[in-house]
């Protein structure tokens, strides 16, 4: 299928612009405002304030593009391959890293704030079970994996 | 949670995004819609792509990378 020589470049972004850089990317490409070549633009989750643009151009044609763009800062010096990049492609799910012992701190919810121990976690649909660390009857609630952060982890002095 | 204040809607078939006032999917027609999504992928020639390959995406557009 692939017959050109893809490279991969991470353009680093204004934070929290990803998106709009992508956007702006993909508009530049798509009315050919400039003879570059680009054929995919990944936005990663877990990789804030870069995006990585598949391109079979040089890096200093990748150059060229990001001065058009706004909130678009520079290209990395150098080039990533497919293999550091796919990865990003299979979202890890949110309850990764969180297991049962877990103290965890909720940050969302009528609940924010207080403190709580996971007790059950449910990966598939990405949930945890905690009971809240300072009630004096123990209630379990079920919540969203990311409307908690990790305090301490089990084990940990 | 960049995702979210911008409030494209994501079809859960097919995972590509759509504007905020589209009630179906306009490739697959599905009317299962997410708000709730993470990940951001563009694909602008998917023929040339090793991405698209991967992803196994033959057409052209915005795709969430994970809808819940």
């Amino acid at each position: 299928m692939t017959e050109v020589d893809n490279h991969y470049y991470a353009i680093k972004t204004t934070s929290k612009q990803e998106r709009a850089v992508a956007d702006s990317i993909f508009r530049t490409i798509e009315r050919r405002l400039l003879d570059i070549k680009v054929h995919s633009v990944i936005v990663p989750e877990e990789l804030k304030g870069y995006v990585i643009v598949e391109s079979p151009e040089s890096h200093s044609r990748i150059q060229e593009l990001v001065e058009s763009i706004p909130s678009a800062r520079s290209v990395v010096p150098g080039e990533t391959s497919l293999e550091e990049v796919q990865h990003y492609l299979v979202p890890k799910p949110v309850v990764s890293g969180i297991e049962e012992g877990t103290i965890v701190e909720l940050i969302a919810g009528p609940f924010k704030g207080e403190k709580a121990v996971v007790k059950r976690i449910d990966i598939g649909k990405e949930e945890i079970t905690v009971e809240l660390y300072e009630s004096i009857v123990p209630i379990p609630i079920t919540v969203r994996g990311d409307h908690v952060r990790v305090i301490e982890r089990k084990g940990e002095e | 949670m960049a995702a979210r204040k911008k409030v494209d809607h994501v079809c859960r078939k097919c995972h590509r995004v759509l504007d905020a006032d589209k009630e179906a999917c306009i490739i697959c027609g599905d009317s299962s819609l997410s708000t709730d999504w993470q990940g951001y992928l563009i694909i602008i020639d998917p023929k040339r792509s090793e991405i698209a390959e991967k992803m196994n995406i033959d057409l052209p557009g915005r795709y969430a990378l994970k809808v819940r």
